[in-house]
């Protein structure tokens, strides 16, 4: 099993009022599988990704990742966990603009200190796998969205993540770029990464082998 | 890793040009300013330093005790005290006196048939040159000026005085009367050396040499002692020999001494030194003081327009944080960016210094170089400045922007990161410091203005005193006034020992017999005229007599108002009364005139003389002129002069001139401070600029809606010059009652001053909303006239 949550819950104070984001969570996730989020804007998907990505913090309830109880843990190590094995990939790319294709693919890996050797060695895979070798020295703002994206998701897989969390990530494209970034997930899955997407299009959710609704932060 | 913060540093640079200039021409001022007041502290701080002996030299000073003198303390010490050191005080190595020529005076030279005028001759000890090491490229430091009628010439003195004509064996004439032989040439002293003499005559040429007397106090000491020597000791074994020499009663003053290392800037408030390079390190405090705000505004500038740009810097920082960044890796990313910014205005700034130096040294009088810039401590010095300024600039966005948590990013509702109240805060900063500098300027300003403008109780314009010192005989002295008596354009003329604005000789008054210590007043040997020339107000009596017999032992005195006041009498009871003021027991009042400000108005009046005793001769002609042709009077006073002095130049000074060169420190200040509240402004204004700019743009969405909705551009500008507009309002209620209490302090230093009235406020606070007014307004307008469609579209 990759990750457990259990009973999770997440508010905010608003005028001495709880307005609660999250309310009784449950979901088990193996290796390997490929999860869809669904549900209206406001029922607090990012939310869920967020907490499952360990960016954000939970009031209640347990969150085991492999054998890590997350609500235990400093925040030293919690992002130690997600560094280790998680990837983000954002509706909005998030890519760094004053860097290149190659540098914003490097970046990850000199946050780990990875040697100038490995690093050149595994930017070209990635480079080749994603067929974006003649793209390697543009900007971000020389790309198509789709382009963008593809870059993102070889930034999120580059260091080898066992886990890949993407926002909406084809929020901002057309129905063919998404399609092509779908066929990558399902490529990529069945090479073992486990994938959890959040999307609002019921034809990307059927890559996925299961589907949670979320309505009001409650799963339905 | 560091490559890459520089690469993503150097990039970000690139893409936000407004940015990153507005940031690098504030930082390159900032800098700049404290490059320049860097090295003139440095120069400042180098003075002597350069003599082998540095550590044990002292100067020896003269500590007066009865009130007479105010507790003055001299720069000079009888020309008794060099030799009985040297004899009966055995920590001394080496001792000198110095005399600059006719205590202060003007020399007039005759060198190889031409006349020129020296300010620069002294008469001094051999030893001097043990004391101060100097190189000597002709001639025997160890002998050279051991024979009477001696001298050496200093390089520059030497070329000038005798061309390429080598000068050794060569006689110079000073003023007309004694002739000294050339024995030497030394390399000029150093412009960071206290002793500046151009020609040193050998001291015992003087009368002082043969009877050196324990009270005429005129002759600057410095004296070595041997290694490892005690200061206290020495000082303490100057008063057994100062007891044995003086009787107590005589004893008006005691000895001590001053180390080398002080003499520059610390003798600021004593009197008599005859050094032209006098340092003071309280301006180098307040320098320091105002450089150091200048900078701390540029760095409070570049947090600003660092966190104005924050949402931006937020976005990097949570993908950064996302993909494994570590806080502290962030710290470094922002200091490295800093780091690089700072570098690209460090080396702006360099340049700039190096381009502003001439102006530099011009304002402040000081005289750096370019080779100083090389120098070793010098880029030490600022490699520090760099350093620090980095730390500081550096610090809030490093700190600040490295914490933010990376799901703030993440969070599709893309909440503004508020940091509003600290940028607030950061503009509210510079325009205080920026309004406390205009009131600043506004009140020196005003202060020299009434210094211009005050009744001085006489009328120094349109008299100019012309030295007679290099004529031998009464009959030339009195052809001369004659003659120049004849010229239509002038209207008075008068010989005098001194005129208002320099030091005449200092006696003491006293009320009685019992009155022992009396009080100091200022003796003036004069003319009959002299009172006409100098336009004084008669207050009772008469001006001194035009004859007087000769032999006659009787000494007639006009005094001024605050002398008879101490004496206790109104201007008719002193007519005709014996004073007792160290002219002879017959020196009788025969006249009042009223109070005149013959010193700087930083000092209250004191009491004033004048007298026809003869203790002292009248090396002046003081003449009146009217002011219809300058030049023209110029011209027949000096061929007047020249047909009488034939072998010297004509020498004078325009007594006015003369007042104002006594103001030359506060028209430095007021020029500094100018200088620096113009760059201080223009800093905060860019900070203001910037942070218009940024508002503007995060408000464009805003904008375009209301315009959309019929908004009016004047509305919008309204808008958003207001808010700015509060936050001057705040700098300008906080900056006053600072400015006002920093500005007192100053006007204290002047016994005559002005009382700072509201509209010095009203115009400051005016000067910063308007500047501030355009500043915004510039973007507000531009915001406010831009197509709402565009905008609009582009979210
Ligand atoms: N820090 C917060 N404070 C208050 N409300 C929040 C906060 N974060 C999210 N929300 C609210 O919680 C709800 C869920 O947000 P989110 O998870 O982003 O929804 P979505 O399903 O559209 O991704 C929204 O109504 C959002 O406005
Ligand atoms: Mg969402």
């Amino acid at each position: 099993m990759l990750l457990e949550l259990n009973h999770i819950y997440k508010w905010v104070q608003s005028g001495g009022q709880k307005i609660f984001l999250l309310k009784d969570i449950n979901l088990k996730v193996e290796e390997g599988e490929f999860i869809s989020i669904m549900g209206p804007s406001g029922s607090g998907k990012s939310t869920l990704l967020n907490i499952i990505g360990m960016l954000d913090v939970f009031n209640e309830g347990e969150y085991n990742f492999l054998e890590d109880s997350v609500h235990n843990l400093k925040e030293k190590h919690r992002s130690n966990l997600y560094k280790q094995y998680i990837g983000f990939v954002f509706q909005a790319y998030h890519l760094l603009d004053e860097l290149t294709v190659y540098e914003n693919l490097e970046m990850p890996l000199l946050y780990k200190k990875y040697s100038s050797s490995e690093r050149k060695a595994l930017v070209a895979d990635m480079l080749d796998k994603f067929n974006i070798v003649g793209k390697q020295n543009l900007f971000p703002s020389q790309l198509s969205g789709g382009q963008q994206q593809l870059v993102g998701i070889a930034r999120a897989l580059i260091s080898n993540p066992k886990l890949i969390l993407a926002d909406e990530p084809t929020g901002n494209l057309n129905s063919k770029q998404g399609e092509e970034i779908m066929e990558i997930f399902k490529e990529l899955n069945k090479e073992g990464v486990t994938i959890i997407q959040v999307t609002h299009s019921e034809k990307n959710a059927a890559y996925a082998s299961r589907t949670i609704n979320l309505l009001d932060g409650r799963q339905v | 890793m560091f490559k890459n913060h520089i690469k993503i540093a150097w990039r970000g640079l690139k893409m936000d040009k407004m940015f990153s200039a507005l940031n690098i021409l504030g930082l390159s001022i900032g800098l700049t300013i404290a490059i320049l007041l860097f090295s003139f502290i440095s120069f400042e701080k180098s003075f002597d330093k350069q003599y082998k002996s540095y550590s044990d030299i002292y100067r020896v000073l003269v500590n007066t005790t009865g009130d007479a003198f105010d507790k003055e303390i001299m720069a000079t010490a009888p020309a008794a005290v060099a030799p009985a050191l040297k004899e009966e005080l055995s920590a001394v190595k080496y001792a000198a006196r110095m005399l600059q020529h006719s205590f202060g005076e003007t020399a007039f030279i005759k060198a190889n048939n031409n006349n020129f005028i020296e300010k620069r001759l002294f008469w001094c000890d051999q030893e001097l040159f043990s004391i101060f090491d100097t190189k000597f490229i002709k001639g025997d430091p160890a002998s050279a000026i051991t024979r009477p009628n001696t001298v050496v010439l200093s390089k520059s003195a030497a070329e000038k005085y005798f061309g390429t004509i080598d000068p050794m064996g060569k006689t110079i004439k000073v003023d007309d009367k004694t002739e000294l032989e050339v024995t030497g040439v030394f390399e000029d002293f150093a412009k960071n050396s206290t002793i500046d003499c151009n020609l040193i005559a050998s001291f015992s040429s003087t009368y002082f040499s043969k009877e050196p007397s324990w009270s005429n106090s005129s002759f600057e000491t410095y004296v070595q002692l041997k290694d490892n020597a005690s200061k206290v000791a020495s000082e303490n074994q100057m008063q057994q020999i100062l007891d044995k020499n003086v009787d107590k009663q005589g004893q008006w003053y005691t000895l001590s001494l001053q180390p080398l290392s002080e003499v520059h800037l610390y003798s600021k408030d004593y009197t008599s030194t005859y050094t032209s390079r006098i340092g003071s390190i309280s301006e180098i405090k307040n320098l320091s003081f105002l450089a150091l705000l200048i900078l701390l505004i540029a760095c409070v500038n570049y947090m600003n327009l660092m966190t104005a740009r924050s949402q931006k810097r937020a976005k990097d920082v949570g993908i950064n944080k996302t993909l494994g960044a570590s806080s502290k890796s962030l710290v470094g990313r922002f200091y490295a960016e800093t780091g690089l910014l700072t570098l690209i205005a460090l080396c702006i700034g360099v340049v700039l210094s190096i381009a502003i130096i001439p102006i530099f040294n011009t304002i402040t009088g000081a005289s750096i170089d370019y080779k100083f810039l090389m120098a070793p401590s010098f880029i030490i010095g600022v490699c520090i400045v760099w350093l620090v300024t980095t730390l500081v600039a550096g610090s809030y966005p490093a700190f600040y922007l490295s914490g933010f948590s990376p799901s703030a990013i993440l969070k599709s509702a893309n909440r503004t990161v508020s940091n509003a109240v600290i940028r607030k805060a950061l503009v509210v900063f510079q325009f205080t410091a920026s309004v406390v500098l205009i009131v600043g300027v506004l009140v020196v300003y005003q202060q020299l203005e009434f210094m211009k403008n005050k009744d001085l109780g006489y009328k120094p314009q349109n008299v100019i005193a012309v030295s007679t010192a290099a004529i031998k005989t009464y009959n030339k002295k009195q052809a001369l006034a004659n003659e120049v008596k004849k010229l239509s354009s002038v209207i008075e003329v008068g010989s005098a020992q001194g005129f208002p604005g320099m030091d005449v000789s200092g006696r003491s008054l006293h009320k009685n017999d019992q009155d022992e210590n009396g009080k100091n007043i200022q003796t003036n040997v004069a003319d009959a005229s002299v009172l006409e020339v100098l336009q004084l107000k008669l207050l009772a009596g008469k001006t001194l007599p035009s004859v007087k017999q000769e032999g006659d032992t009787l000494v007639d005195v006009v005094l001024n108002k605050k002398a008879i006041t101490y004496l206790g009498l109104t201007p008719e009871e002193a007519i005709g009364k014996k004073v007792d003021m160290q002219l002879g027991d017959n020196a009788t009042i025969i006249g009042v005139v009223d109070d005149f400000n013959f010193e700087s108005l930083h000092k209250p009046i004191g009491a004033y003389a004048f007298h026809n005793s003869r203790f002292e001769g009248k090396p002046y002609l003081l003449v009146r002129f009217n002011s219809a042709s300058v030049a023209n009077t110029m011209r027949q006073l000096e061929s007047a002069y020249n047909k009488v002095a034939t072998d010297s130049s004509f020498d004078y000074t325009f007594l006015d001139k003369n007042m104002e060169q006594l103001y030359e420190q506060d028209r430095k200040t007021a020029k500094v401070g100018l200088l620096f509240c113009l760059l201080a402004i223009f800093v905060a204004c860019l900070g203001l600029f910037g942070l218009a700019a940024f508002t503007a743009e995060q408000r464009k969405k805003e904008i375009g809606v209301r315009k959309v909705l019929g908004a009016s551009v004047l509305g919008i500008t309204q808008m958003l010059s207001a808010d700015f507009l509060k936050l001057i309002a705040v700098s300008i209620i906080i900056a006053f009652p600072v400015a006002y209490i920093i500005m007192q302090k100053w006007l204290e230093t002047f016994a005559f001053r002005i009382s700072i009235g509201w509209l010095v406020f009203f115009v400051a606070g005016m000067c910063a909303v308007i500047i501030a007014l355009i500043t915004v307004s510039f973007q507000a307008i531009k915001a406010a006239t831009a197509n709402p469609i565009k905008s609009l579209r582009t979210e």
